[in-house]
């Protein structure tokens, strides 16, 4: 068989199109960025930020820095109980990724903490151990989803002494059993 | 011999088939992760790794334009079908099923005009090759002289002739591939970082 070589209108036409896209994309990533490059919708709780770069930092991702400058301290301690507040400190003062355990890009409706840890014991807890954080007694991996291990503290001790094995792990969330009604 | 409408659509089945084993992988590999399987590291190595195999498929034409008095490269033609092939499929395992973005949507869809109109293309020609020397075979078999032969095969060799369309569409398409593949990756490191 004897082939045809190409249609001499192939080429130009294929990079006129392209070039054409190319104008659609930086026009349109002014206009509307997340249109064109963001890998899902955000949020309900990040739906209004101004833009990419208001997260983003050019070729270093979702940064911390710019994370705080809206989740401050002064956010939590208005919004969230004393012990996530700490929690979030403690994290940022120990450079940890917000993206190790918070995501984006998923839609409006979806959960942002990847596998929310809610604190077994209630806010009880505390009050019961003066404690203000669930770091004071357990260590928790890189990633908060991973299962937490008791640290070597006195508090934690403390309560495995004081309950003559109430407080071992595993049952001490039900602790309000023995604690109910605001009894110490 | 076999129609070529029969022929196409059997190896459309087989790309559909082979891209939608790519894309179930990926959905069975996000079941129960709170992030689809591209959005992991895993997921992003698949499409690095798919990048780097379907970039050899640039060394066949490339030795072809550069050397063309040179004997035809049909090892690199080997590696660029096989490339061409396993690069994309990688590339699917690392999309999956989601699409919401238009610069990879667009490089998406340049690489599946690409790959599909090489693969058709390809196997479409290596069928109608194999069955057009059958057919002369059996003509030669009957006793007929080589011009009759050559006469009773101009139709079917004709028919075969309307899919070099493909490789109209397959080489130019590559350069919109390209360009929207190197601003898809440069859009991610630039938004997800480096690092």
């Amino acid at each position: 068989m004897r082939y045809h070589p190409l249609p001499r209108t192939a080429v130009p036409v294929v990079a006129l199109t392209t070039l054409v896209l190319l104008v659609w994309i930086g026009w349109g990533s002014v206009r509307s960025p997340a249109s064109f490059w963001a890998p899902g919708e955000l949020s309900r709780y990040h739906v209004d930020q101004a833009g990419c770069l208001h997260c983003h930092e050019p070729f270093r991702g979702p940064s911390p820095a710019r994370c705080v400058s809206c989740h401050s301290d002064r956010y939590f301690a208005d919004r969230a109980t004393p012990a996530v507040t700490t929690w979030h400190r403690d994290l940022v003062a120990q450079r940890t990724a917000c993206t190790a355990c918070h995501t984006e890009h998923r839609g409006a409706l979806a959960q942002i903490t990847e596998r929310t840890r809610t604190n077994p014991h209630g806010e009880f807890v505390f009050r019961a151990t003066g404690t203000s954080s669930c770091t004071a007694c357990h260590e928790f991996g890189a990633r908060v989803a991973t299962k937490p291990t008791l640290r070597d503290e006195p508090i934690v001790r403390q309560l495995y002494e004081r309950g003559r094995g109430a407080h071992q792990p595993g049952r001490i969330a039900e602790c309000l059993a023995c604690h109910g009604r605001g009894a110490s | 011999m076999t129609s070529v409408r029969l022929r196409v659509l059997v190896v459309t089945v087989v790309v559909v088939a082979a891209v939608a084993g790519a894309l179930i992988f990926e959905a069975l590999l996000s079941l129960g992760e709170t992030a689809p399987f591209g959005h992991t590291q895993y997921g992003h190595a698949a499409g690095w790794v798919g990048l780097v195999v379907t970039l050899l498929v640039f060394v066949y034409p490339l030795r072809k334009r550069i050397s063309p008095a040179r004997r035809w490269p049909r090892g690199w033609f080997r590696v660029h079908m096989v490339a061409g092939v396993v690069g994309p499929l990688f590339i699917f395992l690392h999309s999956g099923a989601h699409y919401h973005a238009l610069v990879p949507i667009l490089a998406m869809l340049s690489m599946v005009i690409v790959v599909v109109s090489g693969v058709v293309g390809q196997a479409v020609h290596a069928f109608s090759l194999s069955a057009l020397n059958d057919q002369r075979r059996r003509l030669q078999h009957e006793g007929l002289s080589d011009s009759d032969i050559d006469a009773q095969l101009h139709g079917m060799a004709s028919q075969e002739e309307a899919f070099r369309m493909w490789q109209a569409i397959h080489a130019p398409m590559t350069l919109m591939f390209l360009v929207f593949t190197l601003l898809h990756v440069a859009g991610a490191l630039f938004f997800a970082g480096i690092s």
